[in-house]
């Protein structure tokens, strides 16, 4: 399966967690930004490593919200 | 109030988490992930969902958040998951020998695997207890509570300039409140972040008009008919208030498991990933004391970082799955509108550099002992956080 990652950048208050979950995918500046990609184990552990829940995971091919 | 019955009771045993916060949360949703189809039972003492806590000082405090909001998950989701939320009914009693959890309903449930989460509860003074104006705040229902009291614009007393202490106080001064906070130690989280930090700690709440009486205990409580009106220090200064708030810290909530032989007043004493001394037993958050190698010793509670992790980390290893690696301790505050993180640990003694502006809220702080970085304090920088932490990691193996 692959995700595709989406911030909320309202939710986000540049706490980090994301890019210290999984920095090949996550950036931040003054709210976080996606970089690049990453296995899916590691997408849902910065998603849920995120304490502002800014961060959506989408199934790409059928568009569901699978994270939150 | 059962959200989900997972169909007939299964025959299998499967995973039981004591608790109903951020870590059973977190328990039961890696579990699923990592394709768990065990029966999943949350024993959520609240009448509420699973609901993450950190706003409840912050900005449900203050007003501008829905409280149906700060739950994780819609009820849909425990159905989806086949996960068995039992709302309102708390553990009373464990037999680890016989793998049963007694829950306050009377139902005797079994376990192939238990997560004690049941969270802390805050302390109290012995003498302002019993006064119907004087509050704790831990629970979605206490923030209500305060939050309805707030409106009036009371004089408010915080007594303890912990965290969640100078969050209220933070809040509270937004909303207009005027703000006494009473703390026995010379400066607010001075036994965490140090003498300088706290210091500077001190002169943001003095700033923004909190009325700091560092130093000061109370000595004597004025009341009237079940109110408190004031409070005499132990210097013989007083704190006229209309509502005072008592936050001097939690302890592990593990009444329920006297008896049991697991789970002393400190807490369950586990590893960073929650594993405790009896093999099918484990325990994160606010109820664990977790060992920490750099001191050799278990500290109490944690924050809302480890306690996810820890719950994630023993949901992976209840299915026989590497946890991987504990990640550095960290949390956050925001008071006034600051953004302050705070990675690893630092023990009084550490060196503390400052780089940047104290003065302006701009600023890290670096705690270094023997010449190693084992802290790391961000006012506004949070950009300063992933190379720091990669920094910490790096020198504390």
């Amino acid at each position: 399966m692959t995700y595709t990652v989406q911030i909320d950048t309202r939710a986000c208050a540049a706490h980090g967690d994301c890019v210290q979950t999984a920095p090949s995918v996550f950036e931040l500046d003054d709210v976080a930004r996606v970089i690049g990609t990453g296995p899916d184990e590691l997408l849902f552990a910065a998603a849920e490593a995120c304490p502002s829940a800014a961060i959506a995971l989408i199934d790409t091919a059928t568009g569901e919200l699978v994270y939150p | 109030m059962r959200i989900h019955q997972n169909g007939r009771r299964p025959a299998a045993d499967g995973i039981v988490i004591a608790g109903g916060g951020l870590a059973a949360q977190r328990c039961a949703e890696t579990l699923r992930r990592c394709g768990s189809e065990e029966p999943i039972r949350i024993l959520c003492a609240e009448p509420h969902r699973p609901y993450d806590r950190p706003p409840l000082s912050k900005e449900l405090l203050a007003g501008g958040k829905d409280p149906r909001a700060l739950s994780f998950r819609e009820p849909e989701w425990y159905e989806r998951s086949a996960v068995d939320l039992l709302c309102g009914v708390a553990a009373r009693r464990l037999s680890p020998g016989d793998r049963r959890v007694e829950t306050s309903d009377g139902s005797v449930l079994r376990y192939r695997k238990l997560l004690i989460a049941t969270g802390g509860r805050p302390r109290t003074l012995a003498p302002l207890l019993g006064y119907q104006n004087v509050l704790t705040l831990r629970s979605l229902d206490d923030a209500l509570e305060l939050q309805g009291r707030l409106s009036s614009g009371p004089r408010l007393a915080i007594v303890g300039a912990g965290f969640i202490g100078l969050e209220i106080a933070s809040t509270a001064r937004g909303l207009g409140a005027d703000v006494t906070v009473i703390e026995a130690a010379p400066a607010p989280l001075q036994s965490v972040l140090g003498e300088s930090i706290g210091a500077w700690f001190a002169r943001l709440h003095d700033q923004h008009g909190v009325d700091m009486r560092l130093g000061h205990t109370v000595a004597r409580v004025h009341a009237q008919a079940g109110t408190v009106r004031g409070l005499t220090l132990a210097d013989g200064s007083t704190v006229a208030a209309d509502l005072i708030v008592v936050g001097v810290g939690t302890d592990p909530d593990v009444d329920w498991l006297a008896g049991s032989g697991i789970g002393l007043p400190g807490g369950v004493k586990v590893d960073p990933n929650g594993r405790s001394s009896c093999p099918d037993v484990f325990a994160a958050g606010d109820a664990a004391a977790t060992y920490e190698a750099g001191s050799g010793t278990y500290l109490p509670g944690s924050h809302w970082e480890a306690a996810a992790r820890q719950a994630a980390g023993a949901a992976r290893l209840m299915l026989g799955l590497d946890p991987g690696r504990p990640p550095a301790a960290a949390f956050w505050t925001d008071q006034y509108g600051l953004r302050i993180q705070y990675l690893g640990r630092s023990r009084p003694g550490d060196g503390v550099a400052v780089d940047g502006d104290p003065e302006a809220n701009d600023f890290t702080a670096t705690y270094t002992r023997a010449g190693r970085v084992v802290a790391v304090l961000a006012v506004n920088r949070p950009r300063a956080l992933p190379a720091a932490r990669a920094l910490i990691e790096r020198e504390n193996p």
